[in-house]
């Protein structure tokens, strides 16, 4: 097989419709970017808007609080990045040991819904949930003796508080990916282990946990494209004076400063910014699993 | 053979699918321009050369012959407009924003045509959002539009694209108008550039969200206790409220002060601002200084003595356990629900969300009071500007005076007309009004096809307005009056039971408004510090109040806010404010 | 057999318990809003509903489906999805089989490769992105919300990763038997990908059907909405601490029971397709009739 023009041109012309659409609506538009080395006014377009170089740059790290604010995102986003990861890829793998399959189902069903509530709603839910003052969560914490804890209006808390109801809210979701690739296993490997005298846990760990490795490196990878986002929509409904130092992230900053003020030079600059650094993120994570684990993530 | 169809077949399916893509997208070319009624709308041209009809006698008699002015054109000229649609706003008979009740009697009895560019439901900063793509993309803009974002305001002033509105609007405004204009000289202040006036200011009622104390009288009544007239008698009332609950509630039950402070410390509904006013300051905001110069109230001495009176009614448990993580509409929560006591609010509350109460705990009555004073006698609450919002017309129009022939006349007829003017009993029949098979007039959901909110379908936004009008037809109505203008009739059918007398009480202590003194465009400080200074605000005091750092900490935050940029902000504001004192 | 040894029974109990308590926790936010959409409006207002209806009513639903807006925007909101799913699963398909080839098989794969993940991390923005759409014609189009949303790099990465899993021996077999790589492509990738096929048409379709704002942004006439902007614009997500707004508007707007109504009128589509899909992810059903 050799790979000559003769044989691939078909796969060229598969990719075709998607360059077209790639170029089209991703590319040209790519052309925005130069916004984030201007003083963009809308009025004044592209070609009239001044030059500023670094400007924008400079204004998003010379306030007093652009590392708190940077380091609070990052925090925030690696813990939900390994969770969101994790907690999946574990509860895809329990759900598989069930042999109940109507209670399977329901289950898969069930821890999927919260993905379809917006963030306006739940925060409302987990204002009501977590409250120190006859909240759910405290009036059982405190049946134990414990709290009661001020979830959402302590620093630490909250940020703990944010990383687990995201968790929560996404985890089901996220476990589609994995059971398909669970059910994409090929089952004569297990027939063939079960022969071997391979008892259930010596299947999980060489058969399917193997199985599903390659996907988790891939929703990994991809995943780092959100180190800098750390929720905009969550925090914003949910931050409030007891936990600006901790709480407040790239995008809600970005949101105050920027989107109402229309500056869209400086949302652009700080959308540059962010870009940048997952680039860099993704080429490692992608090099390192070719490098460790032979797996081409794209 | 066979497969080799099939290899064409599934590579001329691709194709399909590239050229689609490319169809799709191509099908601009010739006029597809589909936002595009603006860009090419022939229309606005109808009428430019044929004014040098005879009716140029309009009913201004000063006005030169040869003005444009016309109380009706003929034939009709055209303004070309956009909307942001409020997303509460309803229509019937299968009208839309572009063409409807209003914008047929414009066409009809003024002779002016409304062309509507796009309109988009303005939920999520749509609108404002929209505006900004219309300008980056460069389309035509529209010859008027009202805009409420302040910002967006800045933004479209400082474009250039909009014209000098202060001759227009002293040359074609009739005198209702500018009486009306005159209540508050401030109101041109932030669109006045190098001296001239860019946007006209849409003027809406005065006070409308200065607020008041709604406090449960049945609370009151059944404890013999009399209405606070200080903080100190305020503090007797909830501690009676949560320890000697009249309706039985155990004290970890009652919210005696519903109030909250999520995003800020000024606001319109549970808002804390009043405790500030007690000691001589409204924080978040400009504030006039005894010396004439403009402060900002968060760093006034007297900002300190209010977060220790905050403070200790926390510790006290009057006010939320967790106020600092309550919004607006969460203090209303417990106020509807019957075991709050008190919550602060503008002069409306009764008829929104408060009238909801008595659902929930049948007996409960709320009534309004006055905003207690502090231990110096002092009083203050935050005031409402006379203003929501700016009209602004484009260069390009063909019949800038236009616009005034449309506001003169609702100016003349919707604003507060005499008893016996044409729309006394209602604008439009079948729409905010219908008449029984006797001749009376009836409103609401008694009208068939339920009634709709048809100020909101003028061409600016609630038509017109007189800003202090709103309040003397209430104290009218409070004093007993059977309500006979139009204004007054709308007022008792769409305003909750208590409104009046809460306008009573509102203007039973006119002088403790403090309105933010600083209506101009953001100064380059403001810019680049103000969102970190109002960062360290919020956490400061909201700390302060839940006592994680001492009240002492005030003082090193005023030290702080002063250097980081404060300092050198209230320089420029000051600035500007004697700019318009020159004025 | 290992599921008859007692350790394994006790794990099981235990797994299955584990698992429940976690669903039910999943559940309770959407009971809790089901029971405010329920309710009446004083109770919701009042923050008094818990996990059941206060004071039963039907009218946040009525108020939402009683508009002559409604039927349309859900057909619109159908149509979109089916079509748009639909376009992006073929382009999906597509572009998937030639990256998923090794880069000695099919050169200049990683050439392409890169070019589709650098679009996944880099993009201009809003403002280029709507002069776009004005310049291509496409505002106020039906197309305009689905042409741009046809190209996801996100589920090509993942589809391709899906056929890699497929067996490298029976496309060569295919091959030797002069097989086209359209061949190999539609007849033996495809059926050994419905699992991945199932899973992108989900997420394909959920975020179609969830999608709003780009109706908002580019259509003009409230008839052209899809279901979820026309629900956006039912209520309500007004910012608050703004001052412009008076009691008639708060009278209409504030209402937590149309808000949570929405929720359910919008997310009940995708609960009850979710069901039909689940057969696709059941382990072994799709090898398993393949192999014969």
């Amino acid at each position: 097989m050799k790979p000559d023009i003769r044989r691939t041109w078909p796969l060229h012309l598969m990719l075709l419709p998607a360059l077209a659409g790639l170029i089209v609506f991703n590319y040209v538009p790519l052309g925005g970017i130069v916004m984030a080395f201007m003083d963009y006014k809308p009025w004044l377009g592209f070609d009239g808007s001044p030059w500023i170089g670094f400007g924008h740059f400079r204004a998003l790290f010379e306030r007093e609080d652009s590392l708190q604010v940077i380091w609070n995102t990052l925090v925030i986003s690696v813990f939900k990045i390994i969770f969101n990861l994790l907690v999946p890829f574990g509860f895809a793998i329990l759900l598989n040991e069930v042999r109940i399959r109507l209670l399977t189902r329901t289950i898969q069903t069930m821890v999927y819904l919260p993905h379809f509530l917006s963030w306006v709603i739940l925060g409302g839910i987990l204002v009501n949930f977590l409250s120190t003052d006859g909240g759910f969560v405290n009036r059982v914490l405190g049946a134990i003796g414990i709290g009661p804890i001020p979830f959402l209006m302590h620093g630490d808390w909250f940020r703990f508080t944010v990383i687990v109801s995201d968790v929560w809210k996404e985890f089901g979701y996220g476990t589609i990916v994995f059971l398909a690739a669970l059910a994409n296993i090929d089952p004569s490997l297990y027939e063939a282990a079960e022969v071997d005298g391979a008892g259930r846990w010596k299947q999980t760990l060489h058969i399917t946990i193997p199985s599903l490795l390659p996907m988790a490196i891939v929703v990994g990878t991809l995943s780092l494209g959100n180190i800098l986002n750390a929720g905009f929509d969550q925090i914003f409904n949910l931050y409030n004076g007891m936990v600006m130092n901790k709480g407040d992230i790239i995008d809600t900053f970005v949101y105050r400063t920027a989107i109402l003020e229309g500056n869209f030079g400086f949302a652009t600059a700080v959308g540059l910014f962010k870009s940048v650094v997952s680039m860099v993120l993704i080429v490692c994570a992608y090099r390192l699993a070719y490098k460790y684990a032979n797996y081409r993530v794209f | 053979m066979r497969r080799g169809m099939r290899k064409w077949w599934s590579a001329a399916l691709v194709l399909a699918l590239a050229a689609m893509l490319v169809s799709a997208c191509g099908g601009s070319k010739n006029g597809g321009s589909s936002d595009g009624g603006g860009t090419q709308s022939p229309a606005t041209s109808s009428s430019s050369g044929s004014n040098s009809g005879s009716e140029a006698g309009s009913s201004d008699g000063s006005r030169p012959t040869d003005s444009p002015y016309r109380d009706k054109y003929d034939p009709p000229v055209t303004i070309t407009t956009v909307w942001g649609i409020d997303p509460a706003l309803t229509f019937k008979n299968g009208e839309t924003i572009e063409n409807n009740v209003a914008t047929r009697w414009a066409l009809e009895t003024l002779g002016i045509r409304i062309e509507t560019l796009w309109s988009v439901t303005d939920t999520n900063n749509a609108f404002v959002t929209k505006m900004r793509l219309m300008m980056a993309s460069g389309q035509q803009m529209p010859d008027v539009v009202t805009v409420g974002d302040e910002q967006l305001a800045h933004d479209l002033i400082d474009s250039g694209l909009f014209r000098e509105v202060g001759t227009l609007f002293d040359a074609y405004a009739n005198e209702k108008w500018k009486q009306a204009m005159a209540l508050d000289p401030h109101v041109w202040d932030p669109y006045i550039r190098n001296g001239q006036r860019m946007g006209i200011p849409v003027l809406d009622y005065a006070y409308n969200h200065d607020y008041l104390l709604w406090i449960r009288q049945d609370w009151m009544d059944k404890l013999g206790l009399e209405a606070p007239k200080t903080l100190d008698d305020l503090e007797k009332v909830m501690e009676a409220f949560k320890y000697n609950n009249p309706d039985g509630l155990s004290p970890d039950q009652v919210i005696p002060l519903s109030i909250g402070f999520k995003n800020t410390f000024n606001t319109w509904m549970g808002d804390p601002s009043w405790v500030f006013g007690a000691f001589g300051t409204i924080p978040e905001q400009w504030n006039l200084t005894s010396e004439g110069t403009l402060e900002w109230g968060s760093i006034h001495p007297g900002a300190k003595q209010a977060l220790e009176t905050l403070k200790r009614w926390r510790d006290k448990g009057y006010i939320p356990a967790e106020a600092a993580l309550w919004d607006e509409n969460k203090t209303a929560e417990p106020a509807v629900a019957g075991v709050a006591g008190i919550i602060p609010g503008p002069y409306w509350m009764s008829g929104w969300p408060l009238q909801d109460t008595a659902k929930n705990v049948p007996h409960a009555v709320w009534k309004p009071y006055p905003i207690p004073a502090g231990p110096d006698g002092k009083a203050g609450r935050h005031g409402t500007r006379f203003t929501n919002g700016v009209t602004l017309i484009s260069k390009d129009a063909k019949h800038p005076e236009a616009l005034f022939t449309y506001q003169n006349y609702l100016f003349e007829h919707l604003a507060d007309p005499e008893p016996g003017s044409q729309w006394d009993i209602g604008v439009f029949k079948g729409y905010d009004y219908d008449l029984d098979e006797n001749g009376n007039p009836v409103y609401g959901d008694d009208i068939p096809g339920g009634a709709v909110n048809i100020n909101r379908y003028w061409l600016v936004r609630d038509g017109a307005r007189i800003p202090d009008a709103q309040m003397k037809a209430l104290l009218r109505l409070a004093d007993g009056k059977e309500p006979e203008t139009r204004l007054e009739k709308e007022l008792k059918n769409n305003y909750g039971p208590e409104t009046p007398l809460a306008a009573k009480v509102l203007l039973s202590q006119p002088d403790i408004s403090y309105i933010d003194m600083f209506s101009g465009p953001p100064t380059p400080t403001m810019k680049e510090r103000l969102d970190y200074l109002k960062k360290i605000e919020l956490q400061t005091f909201s700390e302060i109040i839940y006592g994680q750092r001492s009240i002492d900490e005030f003082d090193r935050f005023v030290e702080n806010w002063k250097s980081s940029g404060g300092d050198q902000m209230t320089k420029e504001v000051n600035e500007w404010f004697e700019q318009t004192k020159v004025k | 057999m290992y599921h008859k040894t007692l350790s394994w029974r006790v794990f099981n109990v235990f797994n299955i318990a584990f698992l429940s308590v976690l669903a039910v926790i999943c559940v309770i936010p959407l009971v809790h809003v089901l029971a405010v959409s329920l309710s009446a409006k004083s109770a919701a207002d009042a923050n008094l509903v818990g996990l059941w209806p206060v004071d039963f009513s039907l009218e946040a639903y009525k108020a939402t489906i009683n508009n002559k807006y409604f039927l349309g925007s859900l057909w619109i909101s159908v149509m979109r999805t089916a079509l748009g799913t639909a376009l992006i699963l073929l382009v999906t398909v597509l572009a998937a089989y030639p990256l998923s080839k090794e880069p000695r098989e099919f050169r200049g794969r990683s050439v392409y490769a890169w070019l589709f993940v650098f679009t996944l991390i880099f993009n201009g923005g809003l403002v280029p992105f709507y002069i776009l759409i004005l310049k291509l014609g496409l505002m106020n189009k039906f197309a305009v919300l689905i042409i741009p949303a046809m190209v996801n790099v996100w589920l090509i990465v993942l589809m391709m990763n899906f056929f890699r899993g497929v067996p490298r021996a029976l496309e060569e077999a295919a091959f030797i038997d002069g097989a086209s790589h359209w061949d190999v492509l539609f007849r033996i990738y495809l059926p050994l990908s419905l699992p991945a096929l199932a899973t992108l048409g989900l997420f394909a379709g959920v975020w179609h059907w969830n999608s709003w704002f780009d109706g908002l942004l580019y259509l003009s006439r409230k008839e052209d909405y899809p279901l979820a902007t026309y629900l956006q614009t039912v209520i309500v997500s007004r910012d608050m601490s703004s001052m412009n707004f008076t009691i008639e508007e708060m009278q209409l707007l504030s209402q937590k029971t149309i808000n949570a109504a929405q929720i359910f009128i919008g997310a009940l589509p995708v609960l009850i397709v979710y069901p039909f899909l689940q057969r696709y992810f059941i382990k072994g059903l799709v090898l398993g009739s393949v192999k014969e």
